[in-house]
């Protein structure tokens, strides 16, 4: 049934796609010698002092083009820009393996192949079939949500899949779980630094990925990009966005969403509209929860180095490197439901509900006709930039609320948000550098810890029957004392130094950074310490957590009340 | 183009009326007659009056000039009637008491209509009635709004200004709502025109300061939605915030002050709010702090005197 999916036929109309997106992107270039130049800034800024050869050759290009474009006529410079849109057009073009599809996820999880063999990679492809039954992985990644609305909603219409990110493992976990629920494998735009990892770049590049270069600055770029994604939407490619534009350096949820590429969207609804196709596009804002992540600590370092903004490529962390990988692999299959993604409630691309006959409903349930939102005063359907944009940032904010109500918590979470309010009460003052300042260990006694993450535990029970959160099947039904036995299990042997540490007397807290990591899960909640900036206009009001055990300073519990309530 | 104006009263009515200067022909919501909405200059449009929402919604772009205490009941029943085509924009001061939300808040709330802005700026129902030279602001995100309200109001008596910053627009309108009480209060007790100034400059800062913590542009309060429309109260003995500020100075209760002031203030429901929204915010908001204590009765100079401290 799924076959069905345009994505299987996607290599055969692939030099179609390029062609149409090169075709739109230099129709709409309006002044070619102003994009031109625009390219070569960016690009010799980007190559000066570049040391491979090739580069250098590629900055010579540039200068040279730089310096010719006033002197060229229309027509040259109209023929240089579609070259240089092809050029970048067959780049971000991904491909489509039918049969690594087919090897990835019938027979095996692929993360989990990936991972633990890599070097078997080549041989698998050749003989798929000499291939063990992991179904080890079985109840390892959980996948949760509206999944039969869902199957139903892809026949229909578009997907687009905009979940929260993490790790690097989020586009191949994200892959596994859509086929775990039956739904059609979704194209997705991968950076391109991803694709240096072996193991990664095999399977992304053939399961439909394709390829956006970060270092590439400029409008031309961006453009084809952009056009790509839409062309692919409106052909009615399901597809794979995080929103989030980057991994969570601080591991709590995202507040502020990039949806340029899937805010074109919008336009490839209008657009399918004018042709006489309702075509509906649907967004499913999804979750990916990892009991530990892969590359935590490379992650919260950057969040609280100064250099978090420039270090928006990391190019080497733990996903770059094949041990840390399979040590990380084999603590997940350890332990029973460590991943789990969970698919939120679909929504229109106007954040309209979508119920289960695929129609859009608004907020006092009733039904609308999308097609209305690019409609004018007059009733036709027309393109407007602008509009699309302000539809697009209003949908980010509904991308968010629902982040927060389809996050789910885990044992790490709970046990890290109470370790590290130990921590801030003996700072005695809310600023995150004066509680991580290193100071003697601490060592929570095991009883109190226990009964303050059950009490923490209550509060989010509480939060989940409003739906304002999930919690995880262990957390639902553990004490206080097993989360903390899960969290230290979780914890011990993957991150290279001790998170927390088991000791006669209690639980000694050991690295508060990447327990400031784990705790920023909560933070959007008001569950947590929050050093995560500041939350969207319209997010309802956080509700502090009453401190049980210890005594706060004066001082500190003044500005507990000022920020953090 | 037809528009609908939603709301008989003065301010609706005036609206009507400034839109048919326009040649642009009106739709309006009303149990009273046309009169008063018809322009009798030539060229002018057409006021019609429509008694149901199915028919209102005829018209794409629509106006609320409703109070601000029925305007979710009236955006629910309409909304029945509208979809994602509509253009809503309303005309109405205030923010909900319970949580701050703004009325385009409500109306996305209510409706199936994305496509929102609102009316602000010192333009009076007298000045829009008589055909007096004014201006007027709409502020919306989509540029289909502004400017359809720019089509439909634009004319050589009203000049039309727009600005993205709706949620800005829409908070300064309604903290304006509360400076003005203070700006009564002020001139009935005596306060010089130096003083006066220096606690309007204060005001307008503290204002700005408020805004940016609700999350929109701070600069718009320094501009027609706000400074602009505050200027005008100045200069206005009937407006209702001025009335009531004016009463307390003379040592009225809070209830005779409003009493006096006949239309409903809603400012004063506002402020107890707004003062828990400074305190959660930590927004240094001296100005809102003194307006509430005068509004329980403290001394003017007891006043004075906190806010001129430090």
């Amino acid at each position: 049934m799924k076959d069905d999916a345009p994505i299987f036929g996607f290599n055969a109309r692939r030099e179609e796609i390029v062609r149409e997106v090169v075709g739109r992107v230099v129709e709409s270039t309006k002044d070619p010698l102003y994009t031109l130049n625009d390219a070569a800034y960016w690009e010799t800024k980007r190559l000066e002092g570049a040391r491979r050869k090739k580069d250098q050759e590629k900055l010579g290009d540039w200068q040279r083009l730089a310096r010719n474009l006033v002197r060229m006529t229309e027509h040259e410079r109209k023929a240089k820009l579609t070259d240089l849109a092809s050029e970048y057009g067959w780049d971000v073009a991904g491909n489509f393996n039918p049969r690594v599809y087919d090897i990835s996820t019938r027979l095996l999880p692929p993360l989990v192949t990936a991972l633990l063999a890599p070097h078997k990679l080549l041989e698998l492809a050749r003989h798929p079939t000499d291939l063990t039954d992991l179904s080890a992985l079985e109840g390892k990644v959980v996948v949760e949500g509206p999944t039969e609305q869902l199957r139903s909603l892809a026949k229909r219409g578009v997907m687009v899949y905009v979940p929260t990110h993490l790790s690097n493992m989020d586009s191949i976990v994200f892959g596994y779980a859509l086929e775990r629920a039956g739904l059609p494998p979704a194209t997705y735009g991968a950076g391109k630094n991803l694709f240096t990892n072996p193991v990664l770049s095999f399977f992304m590049h053939n399961l439909g990925a394709y390829r956006v270069d970060r270092r590439l600055r400029h409008s031309l770029y961006k453009d084809v990009l952009k056009t790509y994604s839409g062309v692919l939407l409106e052909r009615g490619y399901h597809s794979l966005f995080f929103p989030g534009g980057t991994r969570s350096r601080s591991g709590g949820l995202e507040r502020k969403l990039k949806l340029g590429l899937a805010g074109t969207a919008v336009e490839a609804y209008a657009r399918n509209l004018m042709a006489g196709k309702d075509k509906r596009i649907y967004f499913v804002p999804s979750t990916i929860n990892y009991l530990i992540t892969l590359e935590a600590e490379t992650l919260i370092n950057d969040f609280l180095s100064e250099a978090g903004k420039a270090r928006f490529i990391i190019e080497d962390d733990e996903s770059t490197r094949l041990g840390r990988m399979s040590t990380f692999a084999r603590k997940l299959l350890g332990m029973d439901s460590s991943v789990i993604v969970r698919f939120g409630a679909p929504i229109d691309p106007f954040g309209n509900v979508v119920e289960a006959d695929g129609e859009s409903y608004d907020r006092r349930g009733r039904r609308v006709d999308p097609s209305t939102y690019v409609r004018d005063t007059s009733g036709k359907v027309v393109l407007d930039a602008a509009r699309d944009a302000q539809y697009t940032r209003e949908l980010g904010e509904e991308i968010c609320r629902a982040y927060e109500r389809e996050t789910v918590i885990l044992s790490t979470h709970v046990v890290a948000s109470a370790c590290f309010d130990v921590l801030r009460r003996a700072a005695g003052r809310d600023d995150l550098f004066t509680i991580m300042r290193p100071r003697d260990t601490i060592v929570i006694p095991r009883d109190e810890l226990a009964s303050d993450v059950r009490r923490r535990k209550e509060e989010l029970t509480l939060m989940e029957q409003r739906g304002e959160i999930c919690l995880g099947e262990f957390v639902r039904s553990a004490s206080g004392g097993d989360m903390v036995e899960r969290a230290l299990r979780a914890f011990a042997g993957y991150h290279s130094h001790p998170v927390l540490e088991a000791r006669r007397d209690g639980i000694a807290i050991r690295d508060p950074k990447l327990l400031f990591y784990y705790q920023n899960r909560l933070a959007s909640h008001g569950l947590a310490f929050d050093a995560l900036g500041p939350r969207p206009p319209g997010a309802p009001p956080r509700r502090g957590l009453t401190s049980a055990t210890g005594s706060v300073s004066g001082e500190g519990q003044a500005s507990a009340a000022a920020g953090g309530e | 183009m037809q528009i609908g104006v939603i709301g008989g009263g003065a301010w609706g009515v005036a609206l009507a009326k400034a839109a048919t200067r326009t040649g642009t022909d009106v739709l309006l919501y009303s149990r009273r007659g046309t009169e008063g909405a018809q322009s009798s200059a030539p060229g002018a449009g057409k006021v019609e009056i429509a008694h149901t929402y199915p028919e209102m919604a005829k018209a794409k772009l629509l106006v609320l000039a409703v109070p601000s205490n029925v305007v979710r009941q009236v955006a629910r029943s309409l909304g029945d009637h509208l979809d994602g085509a509509h253009l809503v924009v309303h005309g109405i001061r205030g923010l909900a008491t319970d949580d701050l939300s703004t009325i385009s808040d409500i109306l996305r709330d209510e409706t199936p209509v994305r496509r929102l802005g609102a009316l602000g700026g010192p333009v009076q129902a007298s000045e829009l009635d008589r055909g007096f030279p004014s201006a007027l602001i709409v502020g919306s995100r989509f540029g289909e709004v502004t400017s359809a309200v720019k089509k439909a109001f634009h004319s050589k008596s009203l000049r039309v200004y727009t600005t993205p910053d709706l949620r800005g627009l829409e908070w300064a309108s309604a903290l304006v709502g509360i400076l003005s009480i203070g700006v009564g209060f002020g001139k009935e007790s005596g306060a010089g025109p130096g003083l006066i100034a220096a606690l309007i400059s204060q005001g307008v800062d503290e204002a700005a300061r408020i805004i940016a913590a609700a999350g929109a542009e701070p600069s718009t309060m320094f501009g027609l939605a706000g400074y602009g429309d505050l200027l005008a109260s100045i200069s206005l003995e009937d407006r209702p915030e001025v009335v009531v500020g004016r009463a307390l100075a003379r040592g009225k209760s809070l209830e005779e002050a409003v009493a006096e002031a006949k239309l409903r203030v809603e400012a004063i429901e506002l402020l107890p709010r707004l003062i828990r929204f400074t305190k959660e915010k930590d927004v240094n908001a001296p100005g809102v702090d003194a307006l509430v204590r005068l509004l329980q009765g403290a001394k003017p100079e007891m006043v004075l005197a906190r806010l001129f401290a430090g």
